[in-house]
């Protein structure tokens, strides 16, 4: 990862951050989605966004959730009431950039590419686009305080189970 | 006899035009061949009897084109179009496709113009269509240009019919369609003018995807209330739309449009939820502001998913309101463009309270997911056997309103006006 120009990032920071974002992708592909809403504060912002809404400063989300418990009910549901066809997700996370650091906590961005795999088929590329985070320090973690995912397509094939 | 063009051959009827592919294999429309779902000479036919033919097509709303010069492109059926208002104010329909040699001219998604001007040989249109400007048209030091007889007015931008309702923009490839009331019928105009009831309205963004089934498998989901209580355990745990509660189903006179109508219920077990697998009495919500409906339209009915031939459903779920568009690429596949909207005089809390229950609409959707996935299950299946028959007779065989959801009537009235167009 690497830090905007006149940032002071110490190594021991950076690898702090380069830890969260990788802890992060492995709970997701390693398919423990309870785990996932402990990467947020409790009173987290996540957005899921196609870049066409975010560009025109639409509001409206794939997924929009405004709190860590709105993070939990949506694993509720995806493993309690949704039906949909086996499927896996890989997240692919690079270019990792600390920005700005403020008051609010740390700003950052990342690529991310998810591949999906279904039953029977080859792998493809399912979505890409960016990470823009706010990341903040609770009782010595690390955590999103705000995740934005823009992805770049306007289009997503099928359906979105699993969080980006 | 060569034609005027000098080619040998003269122009031959297309062929989605004459005698049907196919033989429907019954006088109902409660058995559904398989085929209807894969056959690419019926879609071609669709494309034409359908999508080209006398149906109004959704095109977008009218608070997408805010400013004179304002367009933006759109898919209707096959066909590319760009809507756009002119400097006078009104809303018309272009064809993307440059009347020189086709190439399509806008490929921005939305934009603000003066004026088209086709990128390849810069050929240039008004708001209008129509053409105003051919480089070179007179040739260049006297050689050269266009034909003495070619005329600018002979070669617009091809222009749909449209017509606006309360906001919404509808377009036609045929002159011949009956006015947009007569289309809908009373019923349908009633609930169609009780979403759209005159106020302004604000786009709060779009979603989009591609499912790999067939368009038609669309409108048969949401046509379909039997399968949302048992489907949708999200739904039926919230008692947001359950077989048990006040409901019906009504459509207009020729079954082509339908509405399903639902009253809010309760989390609580009782005959029917003992019957539904999928009703959880013990799932409560951490952070409860996600299901938080509010009353905002007159009479009892929280739910109004409303169908409207040949590309349109109008989603009204508590406070979640939205227009999906149906846009079919080819038999085997179909993109749903969701376009979400409020109205103007909306509080801070009712937009937020609108942003938050979007998520169970889209691709992500908590309820709407399990619909794109029984979609891809069910186009699978039917790749499987084309000549085989679907079965659409919960309720009966016959085509009428009802006042429950215990039934399939609706995807019979669809399919009873899909043979009449078709002729099949």
């Amino acid at each position: 990862m690497i830090a905007a120009p006149g940032l002071d990032a110490s190594p021991a920071l950076r690898m702090r951050l380069a830890d969260l974002y990788c802890a992060y992708a492995d709970a997701l592909d390693e398919g423990e989605l309870e785990r996932w809403p402990e990467f947020f504060t409790a009173n987290c912002l996540y957005r899921v966004v196609p870049r066409e809404n975010f560009e025109q400063g639409m509001p409206i989300a794939l997924i929009y959730c405004e709190s860590r418990g709105m993070l939990i009910d949506r694993v509720t549901a995806i493993r309690e009431t949704a039906l949909y066809v086996p499927r896996m997700l890989r997240h692919l996370v690079s270019n990792i950039r600390l920005r700005g650091v403020d008051a609010d906590g740390m700003r950052l961005t990342a690529s991310f590419a998810l591949l999906q795999t279904m039953v029977d088929r080859p792998s493809e590329l399912f979505l890409c686009g960016q990470y823009r985070d706010r990341v903040v320090e609770e009782g010595g973690q690390l955590c999103f305080a705000e995740r934005i995912c823009v992805y770049d397509s306007t289009i997503v094939p099928t359906s979105l189970v699993f969080p980006v | 006899m060569p034609s005027a063009d000098g080619s040998p051959f003269a122009p031959s009827e297309t062929r989605a035009g004459t005698a049907p592919v196919r033989q429907w294999p019954d006088a109902g429309s409660s058995r559904i061949p398989n085929w209807v779902y894969t056959d690419p000479e019926l879609f071609a036919r669709e494309q034409q009897r359908i999508f080209a033919g006398e149906s109004w097509l959704y095109v977008c709303l009218e608070a997408e084109l805010a400013q004179p010069g304002a367009f933006k492109r759109a898919r209707l059926g096959a066909k590319e179009v760009v809507a756009v208002r002119d400097a006078a104010g009104a809303i018309g329909v272009l064809v993307n496709r440059c009347a020189h040699r086709s190439a399509q001219f806008c490929s921005a998604a939305r934009g603000l113009v003066q004026e088209f001007v086709c990128p390849y040989h810069q050929w240039t249109y008004d708001l209008g269509g129509k053409l105003i400007g051919v480089p070179f048209r007179r040739g260049f030091r006297g050689q050269g240009g266009m034909p003495e007889d070619f005329h600018l007015g002979e070669h617009g931008l091809e222009s749909l019919a449209v017509t606006c309702r309360h906001g919404v923009v509808f377009a036609s490839f045929s002159n011949a369609t009956e006015p947009f009331a007569d289309y809908l019928g009373g019923t349908m105009l009633g609930y169609f003018d009780r979403v759209f009831d005159g106020r302004e309205l604000v786009v709060l963004g779009y979603l989009r995807q591609r499912i790999p089934s067939n368009w038609k498998l669309m409108f048969e989901n949401i046509k379909d209330p039997y399968h949302a209580s048992l489907l949708h355990v999200f739904l039926v745990t919230f008692g947001l739309f359950r077989l048990d509660q006040q409901s019906s189903i009504e459509m207009d006179p020729t079954g082509r449009h339908a509405v399903l109508v639902s009253s809010k219920g309760e989390q609580r077990e009782n005959d029917a939820t003992r019957q539904m697998r999928a009703f959880k009495s013990n799932f409560a919500l951490n952070d409860p502001r996600l299901l938080d409906p509010v009353r905002e339209f007159p009479g009892a009915a929280t739910v109004v998913m409303q169908t409207l031939w040949p590309n349109l459903i109008v989603q009204q779920q508590s406070n979640t309101l939205a227009t999906r568009q149906i846009v079919p690429i080819d038999a085997g596949r179909f993109d749903l463009a969701w376009t979400f909207f409020g109205y103007a005089d909306d509080t801070p809390e009712m937009r937020q309270r609108r942003l938050r229950q979007a998520n169970l609409m889209g691709p992500a959707g908590l309820v709407s997911l399990d619909d794109s996935e029984a979609m891809l299950l069910s186009q699978a299946g039917i790749g499987g056997d084309e000549e085989a028959l679907c079965v659409a007779e919960m309720g009966g065989r016959a085509v009428r309103d009802e006042p429950h959801m215990v039934t399939e009537t609706a995807i019979r009235g669809f399919y009873r006006y899909y043979r009449r167009v078709m002729e099949l």
